[in-house]
């Protein structure tokens, strides 16, 4: 995701998100769509699924997200 | 290691969000989280069409009495209909890392609960908030006394202090004596348990000749799983030389939903960004004015794999504002945590009994070490309450005196009802590790 297509994000309540903020939902989302490969080695599958829930809950506490994305 | 400085709250964000927006945020949660329990639950979408409701009526937190209640009673009959785990569940058997069971102490079938991987991680996270708050840190070791089984108890407070990045130091097995010499040894600045077996641990040091409060290290107690009366935690307070910190949550949960901060407010902030939480009169559903005294009923965000929402605890609590706390919280308090079981309450010739309430009168007696609570029914009619005392080993001398000062005790706080005291003889009575067990009700015997 570009720099620019960042900002101007969201939380759940309308606000515009921090500089860390967005960081921590740019690597969720990232991490997201690496745990939802099929064609990883287990070591990078799995380990990817365990990061991405931490920085889910990161997000849902942050208020950025509220979703159950089905790919842990 | 270099100590950092670190805010008080574990998320400084929601944790003080002005209440409008906390309000906000919660309807928002809301019509996501009844959207995917219409669409994923078979048994929600039944109890939605029952009641004539489809997930659009649902537009905030205004409408969350639209919605009607989860009873333990309807998940069980689900879970009968269709071992083991009911038409509840909104995703396959084998996307969960985690199964638990509670622990079924009044002889119901159990109630089966699965986690997946986001559930699970978000169990730990809730623990870290009420952890945090209670100011454990990375420096702290964390001594669990838990039995690490099939009961959810304290898994969820074992990850949150790995993800703080305490030193975590788990006894499954190990005796009572075990643990204590442990816990010392290690200098553990942190212990975990049951109200009633942190005292247990406390007897057993004082029998090996450990005082606590001046050989041990443990700065913070922080207990679940059953009431904590005041006097117990002043007790607890003392013989540990430690500050206790009250938490409570159920299986239905997974974790914790309410957390008592470093400041001590005498009650539990509610997690409000992670629950709903209404206070119901239970005879007519209606909701208790703040301040009043009701059952909780519990919307829950958390777990995926089984939406809770509007959930009948039968737990009995009286929230209090905020701002009766000065932390700067935003979530509403529980006075004095989780009261006891709206079923607990009993009616002895008229007069209603908390177990809890007597509980709180008999622990302002030192000498007292454990107790019973018996109801019987004498000549098929007359309803009699007795409390069975066990004395410290050193105390015994003092019964008359106490028989007559509890007894009088017990009467003014009832009404001027009568209770029989009894002396049980050393040991006599059960000692209890988790959920604690004092009144026997066998006036249907
Ligand atoms: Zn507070």
């Amino acid at each position: 995701m570009s720099e620019s297509s960042r900002t101007g994000q969201k939380d759940l309540l309308g606000r515009e998100l921090s500089e860390e903020e967005r960081e921590v939902l740019d690597l969720y989302q990232r991490l997201r769509k690496l745990a939802a490969r099929s064609d990883l080695a287990p070591c990078i599958s799995m380990n990817a699924k365990q990061a991405m829930v931490m920085l889910w809950n990161a997000c849902t506490d942050l208020g950025l997200i509220h979703e159950e994305a089905e790919v842990d | 290691m270099v100590e950092q400085h670190w805010p008080a709250y574990w998320n400084p964000k929601q944790e003080t969000l002005p209440k409008e927006e906390l309000h906000a945020l919660q309807g928002i949660k809301l019509q996501g989280h009844v959207q995917r329990a219409w669409q994923q639950s078979p048994f929600h979408r039944r109890l939605y069409e029952s009641a004539g409701l489809t997930p659009d009526k649902i537009k905030g937190l205004d409408d969350l009495r639209r919605l009607p209640f989860m009873t333990r009673e309807n998940w069980m009959a689900c879970q009968a209909e269709q071992p083991m785990f009911g038409d509840m569940l909104t995703r396959d058997v084998d996307d969960a890392i985690r199964y638990h069971l509670t622990s079924g102490t009044s002889g119901r079938q159990p109630l089966r609960v699965l986690d997946s991987r986001k559930d699970w991680a978000w169990i730990a996270e809730m623990w870290c908030y009420g952890f945090w708050g209670f100011g454990i840190r990375p420096s702290d070791r964390v001594f669990f006394a838990f039995s690490y089984g099939s009961f959810i108890g304290f898994w969820g407070a074992h990850y949150c202090c790995e993800k703080i990045g305490c030193m975590v130091l788990p006894s499954g097995n190990m005796t009572t004596e075990g643990r204590v010499k442990q816990l010392v040894e290690m200098a553990a600045t942190v212990v975990c348990a049951t109200p009633t077996y942190a005292l247990r641990m406390g007897q057993v040091a004082a029998e090996l000749g450990i005082d606590l409060a001046k050989d041990g290290k443990v700065r913070r107690l922080i207990v679940s799983g059953e009431p904590a009366v005041p006097a117990t935690r002043k007790l607890l307070e003392e013989m540990w030389g430690a500050k206790v910190g009250d938490t409570a949550g159920m299986t239905e949960i997974g974790t914790i939903m309410i957390f008592e901060c470093e400041q001590q407010p005498g009650g539990t902030h509610i997690i409000e960004d992670h629950f709903i939480e209404e206070v119901i009169d239970p005879e007519t559903l209606e909701p208790v004015p703040m301040g009043g005294r009701g059952e909780r009923i519990v919307t829950s965000f958390g777990r995926g794999f089984i939406p809770l929402i509007r959930y009948r605890t039968r737990d009995l609590v009286q929230r209090i504002p905020h701002d009766s706390c000065s932390c700067g919280r935003t979530g509403d308090i529980y006075q004095g945590g989780i009261l006891g079981r709206v079923d607990d309450m009993k009616c002895i010739r008229g007069t209603n009994v908390y177990p809890r309430a007597v509980e709180t009168i008999i622990r302002e007696y030192a000498d007292i070490e454990e107790f019973q609570i018996l109801l019987t029914r004498e000549a098929g009619i007359r309803d009699e309450i007795t409390v069975q005392v066990e004395l410290k080993p050193d105390s015994a001398e003092s019964w008359q005196k106490l028989e007559k000062n509890l007894g009088k005790d017990l009467a003014e706080a009832h009404e001027g009802l009568r209770f029989n005291l009894s002396k049980a003889a050393e040991g006599e009575l059960p000692r209890f590790e988790l959920k604690a067990k004092r009144m026997q009700d066998r006036r249907g015997d």
